[in-house]
């Protein structure tokens, strides 16, 4: 049992801080992933300015752990090397998004897409077409350019970073399943599945409500 | 189904029972009101078949007492009286529907049989239109995507797909959807055809609902062809 406990801490640090997967590389993405939120962030200031509404209520940024990354790699089939964690694999930098309302992912979508900083590769909308088990988000693959070398030695380098788009309520549903996913030992899975994927509906439907709501206060404008 | 048959004649309660029990329901007999009313309160049935004029207490009386405890189930009088004021004091006290003696067991069987299509076939619970799927009892809206309803949605959407050759007006939906007794006025209305409308497109339907603020409203389908 202590040695489990040991393994188990030792793990969780590693993942923290051991980036060797990503190279000589992987000092450059922290400062890449602030620049990328530094950027959404301004142009979400200058959106507000304009409509008076914000734009998303709040923004977060991760570099994707070693372990996860390796995990991925080996999934994939591909080498453990930094060419698969940057270039094969698109989201060592992951950006998510949290909306207040489903019409502001959208809206954000078409600001990113002509924004003259990044340029959208890949798009996936599991908004309107939500996963089998019920999982909505809208995901973006980027493109950036940037002041440090890249992994094809040129400079400026070009970097790729995930953005999740979501509402607060899908945010929510992501969390609670992921915790329950993987944190206990589910005996009926189909059943706990299908409650889930009517929890994610349920959901889906206060986000629409929500939005109907905001649109029926504009018509009395 | 499950019928509770209160008659004090036992000769006729033999043969009643006998009757509805090949047509393979199943028949609980008591033999007056106290009786009656003490079986509807420990047990669930599908209907309730009472005689009018009984021992101990009356038909009507039980149906009154079974009706005040909240008690819901669908009640037919059996009485022996053609008096147009004897149906009436039956209906009123809380009964569906009554049959006069003598009266012919094909028909009080038919009268089941007619009871037994209203509550099984006539409350479908999925319904297609289009390319949408409306699932009445998990109150959960299908196309491309999936979504819940609330309550007022599930019925609203219902009675739109039942008449989607028709216009209907704020008053028809008003009253199908919350009743004659609710405070819902054309502005609540919009609100709920509106979250309809935001529903139906957040699921990818091609089906839409047509009509202006203050209605009339229509169901249409606007795929080319069905795709289900």
């Amino acid at each position: 049992m202590f040695s489990l406990c040991i393994k188990g801490i030792k793990l969780v640090t590693e993942g923290l801080n051991n980036m060797e997967i990503y190279g000589a590389y992987g000092n450059y993405l922290p400062e890449i992933k602030d620049e990328i939120m530094h950027k959404i962030d301004e142009l979400s200031q200058k959106v507000e300015k304009q409509d008076g509404e914000k734009l998303y209520e709040h923004l977060i940024g991760r570099i994707k752990y070693e372990d996860s990354m390796i995990e991925k790699c080996q999934r994939k089939g591909l080498d453990l090397t930094p060419k698969s964690a940057l270039n094969d694999c698109k989201d060592a930098i992951g950006i998510r998004i949290v909306c207040n309302f489903i019409d502001d992912i959208y809206k954000l979508v078409g600001f990113l897409k002509i924004q003259d900083w990044c340029v959208v590769v890949k798009e996936k909308d599991y908004v309107s077409k939500s996963k089998p088990n019920g999982y909505r988000s809208y995901h973006l693959i980027i493109k950036v350019s940037c002041p440090y070398p890249d992994i094809n030695g040129r400079i400026p380098g070009n970097y790729y970073a995930e953005i999740q788009l979501r509402t607060i309520a899908m945010d929510s549903w992501a969390s609670l399943e992921h915790e329950l996913k993987y944190k206990h030992n589910i005996k009926n899975p189909e059943q706990i599945g299908n409650e889930l994927k009517r929890c994610a509906d349920q959901l889906a439907s206060c986000d629409v409500q929500m939005q109907t709501i905001r649109q029926v206060i504009h018509e009395y404008d | 189904m499950r019928v509770l048959l209160a008659e004090d004649e036992k000769e006729l309660s033999r043969v009643l029972c006998a009757a509805m029990q090949s047509k393979g329901y199943e028949v609980i007999p008591v033999y007056n009101g106290v009786e009656a009313v003490k079986k509807a309160e420990d047990e669930i049935f599908d209907a309730m078949l009472f005689d009018v004029m009984m021992p101990v207490m009356t038909g009507i009386e039980a149906v009154q007492e079974i009706r005040a405890a909240g008690n819901q189930t669908y009640i037919i009088m059996l009485t022996a009286m053609s008096e147009v004021d004897d149906k009436v004091t039956g209906l009123d006290a809380g009964a569906d529907d009554y049959v006069t003696k003598p009266f012919s067991l094909k028909e009080l069987l038919a009268r089941l049989r007619s009871l037994e299509r209203r509550n099984e076939k006539y409350t479908e619970d999925t319904l297609d239109f289009g390319d949408i799927t409306l699932k009445n009892t998990e109150q959960r809206l299908e196309s491309y995507n999936s979504i819940s309803l609330s309550v007022e949605e599930t019925k609203l959407l219902n009675i739109l797909i039942l008449n989607s050759q028709k216009k209907l007006d704020n008053k028809a939906l008003i009253e199908h959807t919350w009743g004659k007794n609710e405070k819902i006025d054309t502005e609540m209305l919009w609100i709920y055809i509106s979250y309809l409308r935001q529903k139906l497109q957040s699921v990818n339907a091609h089906v839409g609902i047509c009509g202006n603020k203050g209605g009339p409203y229509q169901l249409i389908n606007n795929s080319e062809e069905d795709p289900k």
